[in-house]
């Protein structure tokens, strides 16, 4: 064990530097989503939750927290990698991490860690706080971890390799604001995409997202739109072709290295 | 059997994706311990030359071995030291974060790198300033930061790129004195500058690139008299100014 951590310090070195990024500015990368996602729960569970039937049996303020907590979850997953990347590459301090004696595979998970740090912290800080209005079960909890794995995977790995192809500030905002937020909404964090008329139905079956928000909420409350194990085989099959095209762009260099 | 160069390159070219050649199969060597310059105008190539050496762009022909190891392997990473040219500092940690997490990096373990870094900031001066990050630091302070770094886990090939570009007289001649001490105790010197002044004085022999290929390299003496030259400065302009 302790030949495998003297092996590996640099990856540990590396790790702890993206984790103290996120802990040095905790208000911004960790207080904030909390609390702009427990609003939803207020705004839309309690005070509007009393308001729509249950759905899939279940009371409406509960059926949006595993949306919600998945929602947050990613997107932080997603902007602290791609920010955090970015802003190597800007500032040029990636030369002194891509000459130093570390393997592709370790930089590239020394720099996912980061965001998946951020999100499992928001992931449970969000939850904590849903559960002080609202009761939510966890009913299968393997395959909710599996899906929470998948998706830290999935949106870390994205994050970085937006970072690394990224020419300006503008191009990793773009990504969360166009692709990640409208593609999370409509994937299903307010409704049952069930309840949708054709052809809306079957379009939101092309987004990737509603599978995962489906398997995390199965995980949940034991309800989804799809079969569990389709949800998480597509959930898992992106995120290996993520985890793959990043741990690509650093073993040959590509974009990193002019 | 005599020692491996610090420094070995055979038919070094670089070609960037927009075309432009900045290295042409250049070859190079280095003999350890030594105190070597890198003169030329900017785009002859000595900054590429020196990502070279560290990893940081992916050439496209060639050769380059540090001490006997070919350039990418954990052995020649872990024995080459970088200060460029630009003041390239995390801004999210502070000057002793700074040089605890190039420490963990470079493999070293968690005492080692804290008593070695508490001698960095000694011998630069960096004691008074460990809690405050590198945006805050003054231009002066960065440069010091960045040649701590570079020094801190102990390289025995140390490459500077134009380490006293933008510093006043002072700090230029305490780096000089620094840089002076560190040969002495072994340590190969890789520097690229454009004050000529600067090359005569500190190192022992100077190569003059143009275009990515090598116009010479001998001494400082060497390369007045190669040149009938009175001064470095002619003997720059006459190798520059050969077709």
């Amino acid at each position: 064990m302790s030949e495998l951590l003297v092996r590996h310090r640099g990856l540990i070195a590396l790790s702890a530097r993206e984790t103290v990024r996120v802990m040095k500015i905790w208000t911004m990368t960790i207080v904030a989503p909390i609390l702009s996602s427990f609003l939803f729960i207020l705004v839309f569970g309690l005070s509007l939750g009393g308001r729509l039937k249950e759905v899939q049996g279940v009371e409406y303020q509960v059926f949006i927290v595993p949306g919600l907590i998945t929602m947050a979850m990613i997107q932080a997953a997603y902007a602290n990698n791609s920010t955090s990347v970015f802003q190597a590459r800007f500032d040029r301090y990636i030369n002194d991490i891509l000459a130093a004696p570390m393997k592709p595979w370790e930089v590239n998970l020394a720099l996912s860690i980061g965001g998946i740090v951020r999100a499992l912290l928001i992931g449970i800080g969000l939850l904590v706080c849903a559960l002080a209005v609202v009761d939510v079960p966890v009913r299968h909890p393997f395959e909710l971890i599996v899906a929470v794995t998948f998706a830290l995977a999935l949106f870390a790995s994205f994050g970085v390799i937006a970072g690394i192809y990224a020419h300006s500030w503008d191009h990793t905002a773009f990504v969360t604001n166009i692709v990640i937020l409208p593609l999370t909404f409509l994937g299903g964090v307010f409704y049952s995409v069930d309840r949708l008329p054709s052809p809306w139905h079957e379009i939101s079956h092309a987004n990737p997202i509603f599978y995962l928000l489906n398997a995390i909420r199965y995980g949940f409350l034991g309800i989804s739109d799809v079969s569990v194990l389709l949800s998480l085989g597509v959930t898992g099959a992106l995120a290996a072709a993520m985890v793959a095209w990043s741990s690509w762009l650093f073993r040959t260099g590509h974009r990193l290295k002019p | 059997m005599p020692p491996p160069p610090a420094l070995a390159i055979s038919g070094l070219t670089k070609r960037y994706d927009n075309g432009f050649q900045a290295l042409d199969s250049l070859d190079l060597e280095v003999p350890s311990g030594a105190f070597f310059g890198l003169l030329g105008p900017n785009g002859a190539g000595k900054t590429t030359l020196i990502s070279a050496v560290c990893n940081l762009i992916r050439v496209t022909a060639g050769e380059v071995r540090v001490f006997g190891h070919e350039h990418a392997t954990y052995a020649a990473r872990s024995l080459v030291g970088l200060a460029e040219q630009d003041v390239n500092l995390d801004r999210f940690l502070d000057v002793e974060e700074t040089l605890l997490y190039h420490g963990g990096y470079y493999g070293m373990d968690r005492a080692h790198a804290r008593r070695r870094a508490g001698e960095m900031m000694d011998v630069f001066d960096l004691r008074a300033k460990a809690g405050v990050r590198a945006p805050h630091l003054s231009g002066g302070m960065r440069r010091r930061l960045l040649l701590a770094r570079a020094l801190m886990h102990e390289p025995r090939l140390v490459i500077l790129d134009e380490p006293t570009a933008g510093v006043d007289f002072e700090l230029r001649m305490e780096l000089w004195a620094y840089i002076r001490r560190l040969h002495c105790e072994g340590t190969t010197i890789l520097l690229t500058t454009h004050y000529l002044e600067e090359a005569e004085e500190l190192c022992e022999e100077i190569a003059l690139l143009r275009g990515g290929r090598l116009l010479a390299r001998d001494s400082a003496d060497g390369l007045r008299s190669s040149f009938d030259a009175d001064s470095l400065a002619d003997a720059y302009v006459k190798a520059m100014s050969i077709s």
